[in-house]
């Protein structure tokens, strides 16, 4: 068992450490949040805040996109999947390599609050503490003690990449991969059904969808100074939440990070109405791992599988 | 005050009634969120939920509105109204904060010479029921606000659970018409009122963040150029899921869909939050990034529209608070300035 | 009662016998697919006459926008049509396009666009028969799917 207080401390020593010897101007990490189950990110400039950096199991969002178009020495907590998408920004010529000193921490998944909040039926949590690998949840009511592995995010459940692929100072023992973890179960699962069938299925899921573009806001690589769905002239897709155009906001955001996904499961995460967009972006990963045998965010040198080509890519899909 | 009480079982037959007469939107829970949805049978409606993920705003000024439709051929333009709801309707079970919050975009939505039709007329054809609230939340700070766990502002009726009935009260003529169709209710008892104002108290003394709203708007007022505002926004992402959620946030953008020849004119919600928001057609935008943004939104909320219309426009419901994606929590914030 | 007199006494369902007709919008690169399709009518062969032609440079500039937006805007179908690959007169232009229309393809079937709306092929600038076949073929295609539905904007 790891000991998350060990790690919590190193962070900060870390941190300290960095500032101190003026490696970095800035420190990107996580603090406690205000609410149960919650972290929020944290931006240090002084080695005497770094108490504030948190570690636990809610340190679930993905601060690499604090890092794009930034011009300072930033040192970033990473998970993972945080540093796989560090990585793909850094191919991308979006982050500097130089300029960034990655911590890395090797992750054995986070919790998922709204799994929690669904087992108390909404009732609502006002305290909880994760320790080891039992959470324990408070509310006006009622005291439950749930076993953490059932709770994890379920981009979490299907990470293969639990270590960081790159860092420049790992904090924490490496934790063994899940090598079985098979990822598209659930793509597979609507691949099965009927066109019929999943166009049901999205038109119900994305009709909901508000058009707050937390998804692609949180999303480290949206990055665009000017995102499509902005531009004007020429109108390519209307702003209303009109089916069709929601549809399309969604189907090309989805196309613009294929081949450059990692399933961090941020967008999931903050979609306000609770779409599952994973079932999207997953898709995806797998379309890019059947194609052209492409895991995105694994090396640096690595090209992004649609920046390329080869004479002998797959063509089943013309007509002969 | 007259009031109405009902046995909890009888709750699923009142909203039967309602749904005859009007068109009924109550809570459904959706996956695992609340929503204000069409409902065509009482048992479709739940009350047993905190609040609903979006706010009242949504059924009378939607995220998406056709304001008129157009087609221009040589003989000329010709317009299209869309037309406007006719029948009656009922909002069911929001609660006070929300209906407060409705007191706001009916001032905003009738001000000045311009009234807003395709909001009023909705308004003015629903009645709305209230729930009041037995058990705020952690996140709920309506009291320091003007508001009230059992607040009656914007409601025709307010449904108050006690225990094992509820207390109807009747707060206006349109909610008075309403129980008139509903002869099998029985008129309320003291004891009723007794249990109910007890209910109350405890549920207001649940609430725990004060804030002293008279010393809050002066301090804002040196606030514009703190050094506060550099620490608050950072970890914000610009998108817009605050003002989206906020039951009093309602500006709106105006665009044209089509082609030259045929099309629509539609209103759709828009953020201070968005980049495009401020640009200007020069390439200049006034609020260049995330800190001057964010502290437009507190700054509106909590000083600009008081000092012009005498309230402040947040009503406590604490939406924000939890569907932030970055925890940023707007009471934090007020607290950092109250403490300068 | 004899078909004359029927349409007479039923003039507003007169508009029912005529058989719907796909609308297909045909993006076309202009070195290769484009002079093939030109082939094809200099040498009079008969294609059914449902697509419409835009000439791109290339089919590696076609944006999978222009494909969706045709979708939304109501075209039943969309055929796009390049060089073959190894043959790009911009020499690698198809291939680009190649990985971008597969992912396409891919997730809006997946989504549930029906199988057949969007149409790819390689067609040279001295294959008239061919592009003839293939054009019949998507029409045949889209014929089966009927009119779209799915995306459209009304």
């Amino acid at each position: 068992m790891r000991n998350i207080e060990n790690i919590e401390d190193s962070i900060r020593e870390v941190a300290r450490k960095l500032l101190n010897e003026k490696k970095v101007e800035l420190v990107i990490g996580y603090e406690k949040g205000t609410l149960p189950l919650r972290t929020a990110p944290c931006f240090i400039d002084n080695p005497d805040d770094v108490d504030k950096l948190a570690w636990n199991a809610s340190c679930d969002a993905n601060l690499s996109k604090y890092l794009i178009g930034v011009d300072k020495r930033i040192g970033i907590i990473a998970k993972g999947c945080d540093a796989r998408s560090i990585i793909v920004c850094i191919t991308e010529k979006q982050i500097d390599r130089e300029k960034v000193v990655i911590i890395g921490i090797p992750c054995a998944g986070v919790v998922d609050r709204k799994k929690i909040e669904a087992e108390v039926d909404g009732e609502e949590i006002l305290e909880a503490r994760v320790t080891g690998e039992k959470i324990m949840v408070k509310g006006k009511n009622f005291e439950k003690t749930l076993p953490k592995k059932n709770f994890l995010c379920d981009s979490c459940l299907t990470c293969r990449h639990r270590n960081p692929p790159i860092c420049d100072i790992m904090v924490g023992n490496k934790v063994p991969e899940i090598t079985s973890a098979e990822g598209f179960a659930e793509v597979s699962y609507l691949e099965a059904k009927s066109a019929d069938d999943r166009w049901a299925y999205f038109t119900k899921e994305l009709g909901n969808c508000i058009r707050c573009y937390a998804c692609r806001n949180v999303c480290p690589l949206c990055y665009c100074k000017e995102c499509f769905v902005d531009k004007t002239l020429p109108l390519w897709f209307g702003k209303t939440n009109d089916l069709s155009d929601t549809m399309i906001y969604h189907i090309v955001r989805v196309l613009h990070v294929a081949g450059r996904c990692v399933d961090c499961g941020a967008c999931s995460r903050v979609c306000p109405m609770e779409i599952d967009l994973r079932a999207l972006t997953k898709k995806t990963e797998k379309i890019v791992k059947e194609r052209f045998n492409y895991e995105a965010g694994i090396s640096l040198k690595e090209v992004p599988p649609l920046g390329t080509f080869k004479l002998e890519d797959a063509q089943e899909f013309v007509i002969e | 005050m007259k009031a109405k009480i009902m046995d909890k079982n009888e709750l699923q037959d009142f909203v039967d009634e309602l749904t005859k007469d009007y068109k009924v939107f109550a809570p459904v829970k959706m996956n695992r969120i609340f929503r204000l949805k069409e409902i065509s049978k009482g048992k479709e409606a739940c009350l047993g939920y905190q609040n609903t993920r979006q706010p009242p705003k949504e059924i009378f000024f939607p995220q998406t509105e056709i304001l008129f439709t157009y087609k221009m051929d040589k003989e000329g333009v010709e317009l299209e109204d869309i037309p406007l709801p006719n029948e009656k309707r009922v909002l069911f079970g929001i609660r006070p904060c929300d209906a407060r919050a409705l007191v706001f975009l009916d001032r905003f939505f009738s001000s000045g010479d311009y009234k807003d039709i395709s909001y009023l007329e909705k308004r003015e054809k629903t009645t709305i029921i209230g729930l009041a609230c037995n058990s705020p939340l952690s996140t709920c700070f309506c009291t320091s606000l003007g508001g009230s766990p059992f607040g009656k502002e914007g409601m025709d009726l307010l449904l108050e659970d006690i225990n094992e009935k509820y207390l109807i009260e009747i707060l206006s003529e349109q909610g008075a018409k309403l129980v008139e169709h509903i002869p099998w209710l029985k008129d309320a008892e003291n004891a009723d009122f007794e249990r109910a104002k007890k209910i109350s108290e405890e549920a207001e003394s649940t609430i725990k963040l004060k804030i002293a709203v008279e010393g809050l708007r002066k301090k804002f007022d040196s606030m514009f150029d703190a050094p506060l505002w550099d620490q608050i926004y950072q970890k914000c992402i610009g998108c817009g899921v605050c003002t989206y959620l906020c039951p009093t946030c309602w500006c709106f953008d105006i665009l044209d869909e089509g082609t030259p020849t045929c099309g629509r004119r539609v209103r759709i919600w828009d953020t201070c939050q968005f980049p495009l928001f401020t640009l200007e057609a020069s390439g200049l935008n006034p609020r260049p990034s995330g800190k001057e943004r964010m502290r437009q939104r507190v700054m509106h909320k909590f000083n600009y529209f008081p000092k012009d219309f005498g309230e402040l426009v947040c009503v406590g419901c604490g939406r924000c608070v939890q569907a932030c994606p970055v925890n940023l929590d707007i009471r934090e914030i007020i607290k950092a300035i109250m403490n300068t | 009662m004899s078909l004359v007199k029927k349409a007479f006494e039923t003039p507003e369902k007169a508009g029912e016998r005529e058989i719907w007709e796909p609308r297909i919008i045909a993006f076309l690169c202009n070195w290769c697919s484009y002079a093939g399709a030109d082939l094809a009518g200099i040498s009079r062969i008969q294609y059914p006459p449902n697509i419409r032609v835009v000439r791109v440079p290339c089919s590696g500039r076609i944006n999978p926008y222009f494909l969706i937006k045709s979708l939304q805007r109501g075209w039943d179908g969309v055929l796009v049509s390049g060089c073959h690959p190894g043959d790009c007169h911009y020499v690698s232009g198809n291939l680009v396009a190649r990985r971008k229309f597969a992912v396409l393809k891919d997730i809006m079937e997946y989504i549930g666009v029906e199988e057949g709306r969007l149409n790819f092929s390689w067609v040279s600038a001295a294959e008239g028969e061919r592009f003839s076949r293939v054009v019949k073929k998507v029409v045949e295609k889209v014929k089966a799917l009927g009119p779209a539905k799915r995306l459209v904007k009304r």
